[in-house]
């Protein structure tokens, strides 16, 4: 479980992130939504370390992220995978080496076991005889994979996605959508999802938080989102005259 | 001014991430040769090329300056051998190094800064600095020294074609110049100037591409100024050695 307490956030002594409170359940896909420049890419990068934030406080279970040494942090940081935005994966490898890059650092598993290990991951990922490709020869959605392949690699018990679906087209949006929640549920991870992406929202929202100018204005699911009364949620839900019109229906 | 201490300051602490104990050594002899190959051995080809095309430029500027008969001839190897154990292959090396491996470190660091490879690696608690920069670092400074003996013997190879081409020095003249007081603390001397060249200009873009913003354009803005400052560095560096070491 991951608690967020009074989170604060400034850059140029102006706020981003205003006394952020949220809470993330093990087993649950856990989305933050938002416009963009809302602040939800700082509170995940806030989360998983990257930004340092001025007030709050992060727990990671029973551990006070925002209070722990660089090594305790660097300790935590084996049990957390990511997938970024772009995919992130290192050009200079190629896939399978990708994926077992954290086995690298942080196992004294032999050359065969972090292969095996890495071919599952893959496999689960529905990416195989992709082994030897570098990721410029593949395509977003694949890259996609490999970065999730290589998120899981170590059975992280608590997984971060910025953005997983930006670039996709629709239908490989939800497949990556129901790949992250079928992960998510079989191997009971954390996680947290950064997305604007109104599909993902309705397919795999167990538990939503909606940041509006740095402030968390609603929190609830995928079911709650269509009948909620914050207006500022309900212009983002419904910006296209279809959704308004669809709204009308609801 | 408080933008450069501010600089300083930056570096100052990537340096202290840089220097650590490796997470696995195994990891960073790997890494150590492969950057041996891309900072180093891919640069033999332009440091040999100059190299030759500098000793022979030498000497028919020597010969050129040379046309007082009290001065014997033997004096130009002398003083091609000189001007290229002194300055030439230790400074030049180091600019031409600067500009080649210099940019490459940069653009190929703020390529994984944009593209949130460095924070991938973070982000699975591994630290970006070390892996990416000390193989880099300790590469340079210790391969770097050879390119500067390696610039050293071409360059008299290049001003001996010269000499056997032109027939501006007799050849056993020229020979007997490259052999005249032969100090070998100046190869020492270059030697400690190339190493010391070799960790700035690695250091120095290793920096610039770490701290990369704002896109493609930001990658290209942090290899001219990892270019422009190491060169700096190396000329101000070159002086102070110079001062401290003769």
């Amino acid at each position: 479980m991951i608690t967020v307490k009074n989170l604060y956030k400034e850059f140029d002594n102006r706020y981003v992130l205003e006394d952020i409170s949220l809470t993330y359940n093990p087993g649950q896909c856990s989305l933050i939504i938002g416009a963009s420049g809302s602040g939800k890419t700082v509170l995940l990068k806030s989360i998983v370390g990257l930004h340092t934030p001025e007030k709050g406080e992060i727990w990671y279970d029973d551990k006070l992220f925002t209070q722990m040494e660089l090594k305790q942090k660097k300790e935590l940081r084996k049990e957390i995978g990511m997938l970024f935005q772009g995919s992130a994966l290192f050009d200079f490898a190629t896939v399978e080496e990708n994926v077992m890059f954290p086995m690298d650092f942080f196992t004294d598993w032999s050359k065969e076991q972090k292969l095996e290990r890495a071919n599952f991951c893959l496999k689960r990922v529905n990416l195989e005889n992709a082994n030897k490709k570098m990721p410029s020869e593949l395509s977003g959605g694949m890259q996609k994979r490999v970065g999730i392949a290589r998120a899981i690699a170590l059975n992280p018990k608590y997984l971060f996605c910025d953005e997983p679906n930006s670039g996709l087209d629709p239908t490989t949006s939800i497949l990556i959508d129901r790949l992250i929640q079928e992960i998510t549920q079989e191997y009971k991870i954390t996680t947290i999802i950064n997305t604007h992406d109104m599909n993902s929202v309705m397919e795999i929202g167990d538990k939503i938080g909606f940041i509006y100018k740095g402030h968390k204005l609603w929190e609830g699911n995928n079911q709650e989102i269509l009948h909620s009364d914050c207006k500022e949620l309900n212009d983002f839900v419904f910006a296209s005259k279809m959704a308004q019109q669809l709204k009308s229906y609801i | 001014m408080k933008q450069t201490l501010q600089l300083i300051g930056e570096y100052y602490i990537l340096m202290t991430r840089v220097f650590q104990k490796p997470d696995k050594w195994r990891i960073f002899w790997k890494q150590y040769v492969n950057e041996a190959h891309k900072l180093i051995i891919d640069s033999i080809p332009i440091v040999s090329i100059i190299s030759v095309f500098i000793g022979g430029v030498l000497v028919i500027q020597t010969a050129n300056n040379m046309d007082n008969p009290f001065i014997p001839k033997m004096y130009i190897g002398y003083m091609t051998r000189e001007c290229l154990a002194l300055e030439f292959c230790s400074t030049m090396v180091a600019l031409i190094l600067a500009g080649k491996i210099g940019s490459n470190i940069a653009s190929e660091i703020g390529s994984m800064r944009i593209t949130e490879q460095i924070d991938a690696m973070e982000i699975m608690g591994v630290n970006s600095a070390n892996y990416l920069i000390l193989p880099k670092i300790v590469s340079s400074v210790t391969l770097s020294p050879f390119l500067m003996l390696l610039s050293f013997f071409l360059g008299l190879i290049g001003g001996g074609i010269i000499v056997y081409t032109t027939g501006l020095v007799l050849p056993s003249q020229y020979i007997e110049g490259l052999q005249f007081a032969f100090k070998v603390e100046y190869i020492y001397y270059s030697l400690t100037k190339m190493a010391v060249f070799g960790y700035i200009i690695t250091s120095v873009s290793s920096f610039y591409g770490y701290y990369a913003t704002g896109g493609s354009l930001g990658v290209g803005r942090s290899s001219t100024k990892a270019i422009v400052i190491s060169s700096g560095l190396i000329l101000v560096f070159n002086l102070a050695l110079t001062q401290i070491m003769l």
